[in-house]
Formats: C-alpha cells, sequence, structure tokens
C-alpha cells in the first residue's frame, strides 16, 4: 500500500518534469537554451520514474537494472547534449 | 639486461600499475553491467566473458589508461552528482513553466587542463548541473553555455572540474 502510493506519487513528479522538459522546448528561445531543458529536466523525470518503478521491484537483480538504465540515459544524454551543442555551434558560426 | 634501474623501475612500475588497475575496474563494470542486463542468467555467462574481454579491450584502445579512474571514487561522487543534477532539473523546469520565464543566455569558455576524456565527463557533468551546458571545447578551452548569466551557475565549474580531476588521482589544478 505504502510502495504503490510511493510509486503514485513518483512517477507522477517525474511526469512534471517530462512536461517541463517539453514546454522548455517549446518556450526557449534558441537551441542551446531547449537543450539545456531537455537534458536536465528530462533526466530528472527518468529519474523520479525510475525510483517510483523501483518500489514495485520483487528482486534485486530487478532493481540493479532499473539502476544500469538510469545510469544509462543519463551517459548517454551528457554525452548526447555536449554533441548536440557542437554540432549546433558549428551550424550557427558558418550562418554567420 | 643493463639499464638504470632506478630510473627504468620508477617509469615503468606505475604506468603497469595504472594500467592494470584501469583494466581490472573496466572489466569489472562491463562485467557487471553484463549481470545486470542478462539477469545472471547460466546460459549468458559464458558469452559474457567474451563481451567484457572485448569490451575492455575496445576501452582501453579508445580511452588509454593514462589516468587511475576508481570505481570507489565514483561511487563517493554520486551523492554529489545526484544533488546537483535535482537542482538543475528543477531550476530549468521553474524557468519553463514560469510565465516571465527569466533567461539570459550567454558563452563562457572555461580553460581547463584536463585530459580528452576528462574533459568530455567534465562536460557531460557540467550539461546536467544547473544551468550550464558544455559545447566541445577549443585549444584547451571548454565552451559552456550559460542559461542565465545573471545566476552565477558558472561558480560551480571549477569546483566540477576540481571533482573531476579528484576522480582521475589529481590535485585539484582549477583556479
Amino acid at each position: 500500500m505504502m510502495a504503490d502510493l510511493a510509486t503514485y506519487v513518483l512517477t507522477a513528479l517525474g511526469l512534471v518534469f517530462f512536461v517541463a522538459g517539453t514546454v522548455g522546448l517549446l518556450r526557449f528561445p534558441d537551441t542551446f537554451s531547449r537543450l539545456h531543458a531537455l537534458t536536465k529536466a528530462d533526466n530528472l523525470g527518468l529519474g523520479f520514474i525510475a525510483l517510483g518503478i523501483a518500489f514495485q521491484t520483487e528482486t534485486w537483480a530487478q532493481l540493479a537494472m532499473l539502476a544500469l538504465i538510469w545510469a544509462l540515459a543519463l551517459l548517454a544524454a551528457g554525452t548526447v547534449a555536449q554533441l548536440v551543442a557542437r554540432a549546433a555551434l558549428a551550424t550557427t558560426q558558418e550562418e554567420e | 639486461m643493463v639499464l638504470t634501474p632506478a630510473l627504468g623501475a620508477h617509469y615503468t612500475c606505475p604506468m603497469d600499475k595504472i594500467f592494470l588497475k584501469a583494466a581490472f575496474h573496466r572489466a569489472m563494470l562491463f562485467a557487471g553491467g553484463w549481470l545486470v542486463l542478462t539477469n545472471a542468467q547460466h546460459d549468458a555467462l559464458a558469452p559474457g566473458l567474451g563481451v567484457s574481454i572485448a569490451a575492455t579491450w575496445l576501452s582501453l584502445r579508445l580511452l588509454p589508461a593514462r589516468h587511475p579512474v576508481m570505481l570507489w571514487r565514483l561511487a563517493r561522487h554520486l551523492p554529489r552528482f545526484v544533488a546537483g543534477s535535482l537542482k538543475g532539473g528543477v531550476d530549468v523546469a521553474l524557468r519553463a513553466f514560469s510565465p516571465r520565464m527569466r533567461l539570459n543566455p550567454g558563452w563562457i569558455e572555461v580553460s581547463c587542463d584536463l585530459p580528452d576524456g576528462a574533459r568530455a565527463a567534465l562536460g557531460g557533468e557540467l550539461s546536467l548541473m544547473p544551468g550550464t551546458l558544455a559545447a566541445g571545447s577549443a585549444e584547451g578551452k571548454l565552451l559552456v553555455h550559460l542559461l542565465d548569466t545573471d545566476a552565477g551557475h558558472d561558480t560551480a565549474i571549477p569546483r566540477e572540474a576540481a571533482y573531476i580531476a579528484a576522480l582521475i588521482g589529481r590535485r585539484s589544478q582549477q583556479a
């Protein structure tokens, strides 16, 4: 019962951050600011959702799998944000 | 073999130790990842051994072990990282939802004498911290985009650089 409640609250919080990331993507003025919103907010959203689902796991293996998924997504977010920013910077410099 | 023993020993020994340590740590990391992904099923163990060895070999080729990255240091860094990315996500979410949307984007260049791999790690880390986003580096300087140049987010950059430097066993060299 308590575990279910934790799952509801945490996954809902995660969704709020995903919405925030999308709102930022739509509202922020330029590519780089939008990248801020996507990487940071989505990373946190996934973290909260993973944490929420963690309360439903039955084995340590499932818990480890969730942690691994979050870690890999985190690694990818940090790396891809840099790559997109670098590419966008090169494009804007070419246009100038 | 005739050589200057003291010099030779000093030169080769730490390098070999760093290499072996790095190989061991990375192999553990890859093997651990495989075990988690496959639920440690028995018939997945043999391929996992091959995959771990291949991944370690590839990793040592792509990112040679010049500096010892210690897993326990990485683990010790985790709470700070989680706290920072929490702040980063909340900060950007508040800005996105706020009607006034206080943004003042701008760029700064940060001199950074970390080696390539560590610099990429710093860039990735900064991209998840409040208000900073790395966009690669030019001439040894890290290009950082600030979401709000008035918010003082850039003060965190030297601190993060020092953390990353400590991860590879270096003392802080960031001004």
